[in-house]
């Protein structure tokens, strides 16, 4: 029989029974990790804040815990400052990283190209860097108040310590991701695209409403989707920079644990906090399914 | 009915690159003329110069009089088609050709009349409603045409509309495109570097070569008496010899033809179906590959020196490889110093 024939005979791809045990191992550790690592401690905390000893001992059903954060007051501001927080950042994203996407998207030369590497550049920086940065740079007595001084000027309204603070820390920490999804979505819509719209008749303002803006729209909804996630569910920048009281869930949830010493509370906010990330999660998952059906 | 004026219209790119040098042409009301020329002969650069979307290095466009060389596409008369069909995909074929129609306010049944009008017209009525990506690429570059035609430009650009296209859909849309071009009577600009399709479709050829024009005329002009050996060699098939003319004979190792111009040296241009084959030995030259084409065949000949010729025969069988024949030319021209100097 000649290599031909035999090749003919013989599968492309060995059969699946042989590469089963294989392909098993192969994603087990991972399947393994995450679901004692990410699966078990949230069935657990979910368990462990509904299902809960009552006076007498005896275990049963109780929402007792989040009736208490729904009821609390000071709770019920620290999500309030969280989802305004997020919202602010998704919306100052959006603001600012857009139309520097649209800038590397549609320029060529030297400039874009130092442009995107100063947009990318906050990825390298780590998160306490750039916090302290921040105070030396917008904090009481820093460098803009030390500025003004100079010039016989008053000294400016800080955001640091107020809700203002997390929000440009956070804000500066999510451009590049932000910058680089959205890039990534814009390099898909064709330049012929545009020029056929401007061809007949639409002008800049049009072209970016009706051409650009849906053909990006996974892009804009993948891009808030992973920018919301991060944020809502930050820590250091809402920590260092933020107000102490209200504050975001991230720093609230520590400092019940910790400081307040009540693991029940803590995991509650933490669960509830979960559930917002969720939603947000389920956003993203629809837009990449979306993707993918197109 | 409009009138398309390209007055010395020069376009150089950074480095510097002379991508159009200096170009003019006059496009009449309702004519098709196509642009042809090889890669890089500035073609594209010059329709897009016209559609707006390249801004000329300096000369003058204008549309019956009025001068649009500065004017952004949005505010032009012209409609392109774009060889990648340039769709947009979030929307459907009645919201892609409507587009335009809503930009300009037009009433809703206005729009709906003009939009199904154009698509009756390239024979795609009743796809309104479809999804452009699931259209065949024939049906895209309709939907394309028509998204130009729908808002009547007076000036139709065509950028190698058919490129993407098979041999078979190319041809029969290029038919289609031709009808719909004369039944509208739309003056129409066509970017191509297929020759097949200039010769098919023009009214004109403008042969580019480096931003330059080689040759404006008739198809059939353009064809049989191509000016510069550059012409004769771009379009169709074209036996080109270097050789030298002495006492009125062109000679090239042992091939002479008469040619009654003055001594020097000069390329000789024979197309293959002039140029008659005899069996003789040695003879001129030699039968180097037999091609039957079933309704013709095609001999490669190799002169003494091995320059390879193609003559045009109507029965090949008769030819054999390593046979000598005798060559005997019936229509030649000669070129000396880039222009024609004789033609027989």
């Amino acid at each position: 029989m000649t290599d031909a024939a035999e090749g003919a005979k013989r599968p492309l791809i060995e059969g699946a029974a042989s590469r089963r045990p294989t392909g098993l191992l192969l994603v087990a550790i991972p399947v393994f990790l995450v679901g004692w690592l990410v699966i078990w401690p949230i069935i657990n905390a979910i368990g462990r804040t509904l299902w809960r000893p009552d006076a007498s001992g005896t275990m049963g059903f109780d929402l007792s815990s989040y009736v208490f954060f729904f009821s609390d007051q000071y709770s019920i501001n620290n999500l309030t400052i969280t989802l305004w927080t997020t919202l602010m950042c998704a919306i100052l994203l959006l603001v600012i990283c857009l139309p520097i996407a649209l800038y590397l998207r549609f320029s060529h030369g030297r400039l874009p190209a130092y442009v995107q590497a100063l947009a990318i550049f906050p990825m390298f920086v780590p998160s306490i860097i750039l916090a302290y940065a921040f105070i030396r740079v917008l904090g009481p007595n820093g460098m803009v108040d030390i500025l003004l001084n100079s010039v016989g000027l008053p000294k400016i309204r800080t955001p640091y310590l107020t809700p203002w603070g997390p929000v440009i820390g956070l804000v500066w920490d999510n451009i590049p991701l932000t910058v680089l999804i959205l890039l990534s979505g814009l390099g898909n819509v064709a330049n012929h695209a545009i020029e056929a719209a401007r061809d007949v008749g639409a002008n800049r303002l049009q072209v970016f409403w009706h051409i650009i803006l849906p053909r990006i729209s996974n892009s804009l909804l993948v891009a808030i989707s992973f920018a919301v996630l991060g944020i809502f569910s930050s820590f250091t920048l809402p920590y260092l920079l933020g107000p102490a009281a209200p504050e975001m869930m991230g720093p609230f949830m520590n400092r019940t644990f910790r400081e307040v010493n009540d693991p029940l509370n803590a995991i509650t906010q933490a669960v509830i906090t979960f559930g917002f990330c969720i939603a947000f999660g389920l956003f993203y998952v629809r837009s990449v399914a979306r993707n993918q059906g197109q | 009915m409009s009138v398309l004026k390209i007055s010395e219209v020069s376009k150089i790119f950074a480095g510097p690159t002379v991508a159009v040098d200096k170009f003019s042409l006059d496009v009449a009301d309702g004519e098709l003329v196509c642009l042809l020329g090889p890669s890089g002969s500035g073609k594209s650069t010059l329709l897009r110069m016209i559609g707006g979307f390249e801004r000329p290095t300096s000369g003058l466009i204008t549309i019956d009089g009025e001068d649009i060389t500065h004017q952004p596409p949005e505010k032009r008369p012209t409609g392109m088609v774009f060889q990648s069909h340039a769709l947009w995909t979030h929307m459907n074929v009645f919201k892609n050709l409507a587009f335009g129609l809503k930009l300009r306010r037009l009433p809703a049944s206005e729009i709906k009349q003009r939009v199904e009008a154009v698509l009756e017209l390239v024979g795609l009525a009743g796809y309104g409603g479809r999804g452009v990506n699931q259209l065949s690429g024939g049906q895209q570059q309709r939907v394309a045409l028509a998204r130009s035609l729908v808002l009547e430009p007076k000036i139709l650009l065509l950028d190698e509309p058919f490129a993407s296209l098979d041999q078979h859909l190319r041809e029969r849309l290029r038919e289609e495109v031709r009808d719909i071009q004369q039944r509208l009577k739309i003056t129409t600009l066509f970017v191509t570097h297929g020759q097949d399709e200039a010769l098919a479709m023009a009214d004109r050829i403008v042969v580019m070569r480096d931003g330059r024009t080689e040759q404006v005329d008739r198809p059939d002009i353009i064809y049989r008496e191509p000016q510069t050996p550059f012409v004769a060699g771009f379009i169709g098939t074209m036996n080109l010899v270097e050789g030298e003319v002495s006492n009125g004979h062109f000679k090239r190792a042992g091939f002479a033809v008469d040619m009654p111009i003055a001594d020097g040296p000069a390329v000789l241009a024979v197309r293959p179906e002039a140029l008659d084959l005899t069996a003789a030995e040695p003879g001129t030259a030699r039968v180097h590959r037999v091609t039957d084409y079933g309704t013709h065949g095609l001999v490669d000949l190799d002169l003494r020196d091995g320059t390879r010729l193609k003559s045009m025969v109507a029965h090949p069988d008769l030819f054999k490889p390593g046979q000598g024949v005798d060559l005997r030319p019936q229509a030649v021209s000669a070129y000396r110093d880039n222009q024609r100097a004789y033609r027989s």
